[in-house]
């Protein structure tokens, strides 16, 4: 730790230092120096997610970051991961809607290990049949887990299936189960040479580097990849929702629960900041309005609203969704009906300024224990450039939320919070009999 | 002392309660953490829950405010107030700005110090924890965990879960909320951990003031250090669930404590065997060559008084009983052989890397020293870690694998559909069918 920073937080300042790098070949590279501790975050952003899809093939962009792992020319399957791992690397990778993420926290003295290892997946990655079938078997695991299996999970992709009718967010990220079964070697080698170029990817360095130390490294490993412009930008939009639609899910369960979606907007729109506030001011903290109304009188086991926060919306128009799951004894209906009063009551009273006020601290506070990590802040630059074209916004997240004014936040309730651009997928618990009735759950 | 290895703090004050502290440069941030040195460990029979509910209760209510006041309070500080049990202690987290910080030690002083109990509240408490109950039961891998424990240690204190269990529910009454925070959470068996953006000698001058003549009540139990006579019998044992389409596998036997000398070695030895991801010997047959689960983790847990050794793990049911066969089939090899020194060398450099990762956080921070302190590993632990890491050799890592690891007295849980991997399993050996609880 640098022990002559100052211990006064009067004195702080919330900016990210971004040094930004365009080379030849298109990579866009930004660096985030900061020497607080002798580690950095490595993180390559290609911008290819479930967004780029098509049906028939949903679930590719995730299948192929497993198979980034399953080995090169050189190196054997996940011998990629056991060596950075090995230096004390965390190493993992995420798939979203928008983009697929590859990083490795470790300690700077292995900076240009990751560098190399990186570029050399993305020259000679090797994939053959025998690791593909190994590969997808995981998959398919993974999504009994988080779908199949999970409470929610597939009551949760019935909304976006219900919500989205022509936009690729309609389905999950992980893919539909006949997909992921169907996808061939061939597609995934396809999938590959269109979206992992240099052109198509943004990498990011947070941590203990000097910025021109860092780019010259990257020069190294980089700069010899042919130049190739990125794909051409895919605009797909959903057409405005013309009515509430309703779905019911039944299944094995403990709980009955339903899930309301509303169609808000992107990480672009200047919109995101007074909805976020939205979302805190009624589910964020136990004084929010249906902690109080809901959760601590025990009537929900949960009521909460969600919408993620930048960076973490999504590029197109993403969905604030609104969970309940009904405590034992409550009423679903009920339920549901008091939820929609407490809206319209905020509809027509508005928000104090107590109110707001206390969700703008949340978020404040929120940001900057976040930027405690290299990690954090790489993703703010990385994903803020890769779904808006604009890096330098990481650092106005905060005077954003400070903006927002209580007009704002009943604006956004009316647009955005209405009946008509509702989407309500319900949780009907069923017995195991009645369950395998129905059919099987994939 | 490497520079990045923050200097720790400590002072014992006058009521007898420790303070540590670090101080934190990066971003204006303070953690607060409250440490009874007492946990579920100490809940009474029948009723699990009691050390958890109590510290939630602090929260609903003190001699000067309400819940509502006290959430108003902390989310007017854009904070995070948390209470939670666990099997050796009992934490109260207070997080938030710096510039805060005098606000957020006096609501803390204030919750452990003046708790009203308000009996309306535990109605509401009640009602919160059945609710959950109901939504963790639907999670397989909670629900295998929870089985899988209670069959294990049975009435025994790790066998019930921190949370509550179902028959508990109805069970704890407020005098035994009431009676575990007199007798319990007392400034002889508590902590105070501050890292964050403040100078030591402010924060020791305001704990001083606000903590120094707080006496709690009586004398705290003698804490829990040593497992107990009667464990579940090695075997296969299956609770069905025939709605999923997955199993999920917990086997495993008792473990070590934590102050037990062979810990270095064992960590190092397990993080081949099973922590260590792609590079575990688990992960490598069951994922990588297999392709039957997504993921796959073998955990001593070291508690003060020997904790499980678990391994988990979850496969489409038809796999189930091969997954088993293999798990048991790689824990017996390494047993036998243990890891290789190239094996043990990535082991080693692995934690001595990815220490300064686990200083880059006021909260990370604070866990550190909250483990130093309750399980006494000395002020120094964080400056001698990574040396202890690297003085373990290949031998005393071979030895902590053949003493430690026992494939024979394996306790094995299946939570999945019977009808689909029953017979498979039953080829295996006997098995024996479970009930819910």
């Amino acid at each position: 730790m640098s022990w002559s920073r100052s211990l006064d937080p009067s004195g702080w300042q919330p900016d990210i230092p971004i040094v930004s790098y365009s080379l030849d070949n298109g990579l866009k590279l930004f660096v985030l120096p900061d020497d607080t501790v002798p580690v950095v975050s490595v993180q390559l952003h290609y911008h290819v997610g479930s967004r780029n899809e098509l049906p028939g093939i949903t679930g590719i962009s995730h299948l192929f970051e497993h198979l980034m792992f399953r080995g090169t020319e050189t190196l054997g399957p996940e011998e990629f991961a056991r060596i950075l791992q090995s230096k004390g690397g965390e190493v993992n990778a995420f798939t979203t809607r928008d983009h697929t993420s590859y990083f490795e926290n470790l300690p700077t003295t292995h900076l240009e290990l990751a560098l190399s290892l990186e570029a050399d997946r993305l020259r000679a990655l090797k994939l053959d049949e025998e690791n593909f079938q190994t590969e997808r078997q995981v998959v398919v695991s993974e999504r009994k887990l988080r779908s199949v299996d999970s409470p929610f999970g597939l009551v949760v992709e019935q909304l976006f299936a219900t919500a989205y009718t022509q936009h690729p967010y309609a389905w999950p990220i992980i893919g539909w189960d006949q997909d992921l079964r169907r996808l061939t070697l061939r597609d995934c080698l396809s999938y590959f040479r269109s979206y992992y170029h240099p052109g198509n990817l943004a990498l990011v360095i947070a941590g203990d580097v000097q910025p021109e130390i860092a780019r010259e490294m990257v020069g190294r490993h980089f700069g010899d990849f042919p130049g190739r412009s990125a794909p051409e930008a895919l605009i797909v939009e959903e057409p405005p929702q013309r009515g509430e639609r309703r779905a019911i899910f039944k299944k094995v369960s403990m709980v009955e629960a339903f899930f309301a979606g509303f169609h808000v907007v992107g990480l672009g729109h200047p919109d995101i900041y007074p909805l976020t506030l939205l979302a805190v001011i009624l589910s964020g903290g136990k004084s929010s309005r249906l902690y109080q109304e809901f959760v601590r009188p025990g009537r929900a086991a949960e009521m909460q609203v969600e919408l993620s926060p930048p960076p973490w919306t999504s590029q197109d128009a993403d969905l604030l969704i609104m969970t309940a799951v009904a405590a034992p004894g409550t009423a679903l209906a009920a339920l549901e009906a008091d939820l929609w009063k407490t809206l319209e009551r905020l509809e027509q009273d508005g928000v104090e300024e107590e109110e707001l006020a206390r969700a703008k601290k949340l978020l404040r506070s929120q940001t900057v224990q976040a930027l405690s990590k290299n990690f954090y802040r790489g993703l703010m630059v990385g994903l803020f450039y890769l779904k808006t074209g604009d890096a330098s916004l990481a650092n106005q997240v905060l005077g954003r939320y400070e903006a927002v004014t209580r007009e704002d936040i009943i604006r956004v309730t009316r647009q955005y919070l209405r009946e008509d651009n509702r989407t309500v997928v319900i949780l009907k618990p069923v017995s195991p009999e009645e369950s395998q009735r129905l059919g099987a759950l994939a | 002392m490497a520079a990045h290895i923050p200097e720790v703090y400590q002072v014992r004050l006058p009521n007898g309660m420790n303070l540590l502290g670090v101080e934190y440069r990066r971003v204006p941030w303070v953690s607060l953490t409250f440490m009874a040195k007492r946990g579920s460990e100490t809940d009474p029979a029948g009723k699990a829950g009691v050390a958890d509910w109590t510290v939630e209760y602090l929260t609903l209510g003190t001699g000067r405010r309400s819940q509502l006041q006290l959430a108003q309070e902390v989310d007017s500080l854009g904070a995070h107030l948390g209470a939670r049990g666990d099997w050796d202690a009992s934490r109260l987290t207070l997080e938030g700005l710096a510039e805060d910080f005098q606000e957020l030690l006096a609501i803390l002083a204030e919750v452990v110090q003046t708790p009203a109990f308000p009996e309306e509240e535990l109605i509401l408490l009640r009602e919160r924890r059945r609710a959950e109950l109901a939504q963790i039961l639907d999670e397989p891998r909670e629900l295998a965990s929870r089985r899988y424990y209670r069959l294990f240690f049975g009435e025994a204190p790790y066998g019930q879960a921190v949370r509550g269990e179902p028959e508990s529910l109805e069970a704890i009454e407020l005098s035994d909320l009431k009676s575990y925070y007199y007798r319990e959470i007392n400034p002889l068996a508590a902590s105070l951990v501050v890292v964050g953006m403040i100078p030591f000698s402010r924060v020791e001058a305001e704990v001083q003031r606000l903590w120094g003549t707080w006496k709690g009540g009586g004398q705290p139990s003698p804490p829990y250090t040593s497992a107990p006579a009667k464990l579940c019998s090695p075997g296969l044992y299956l609770l069905d669930r025939p709605e999923w389409t997955q199993s999920e596998i917990r086997l495993g036997h008792l473990g070590l404590p934590r102050s037990h000398p062979d810990y270095f070695p064992l960590r190092l030895a397990n993080y081949v065997l099973g922590e260590g991801g792609f590079s575990s010997r688990l992960m490598t047959r069951i994922r990588s060559e297999l392709g039957k689960t997504y993921g796959i983790k073998s955990l001593f847990h070291f508690r003060r008084a020997p904790g499980p050794f678990t391994v988990s793990t979850f496969t489409p049911a038809a796999h189930t009983a091969e997954v088993v066969q293999e798990i048991v089939a790689v824990i017996r090899d390494f047993r036998d052989h243990g890891p290789t020194s190239q094996e043990l060398a990535e082991a080693k450099s692995y934690y001595v890397g990815h220490f300064p990762l686990t200083l880059e956080t006021p909260r990370a921070i604070s866990r550190r020293l909250q483990s130093m302190d309750l399980y006494d590993l000395g002020l120094d632990y964080l400056q001698h870690y990574t040396d202890r890491i690297n003085a373990v050799t290949l031998e005393e890592a071979q030895r902590a694998a053949q003493t430690y690891l026992k494939p024979e007295a394996l306790v094995i849980l299946v939570v999945g559909p019977a009808a689909h991997c029953r017979e498979s399993l039953a080829a295996l050996g006997p098995l024996t069918l479970i009930a819910d609880q």
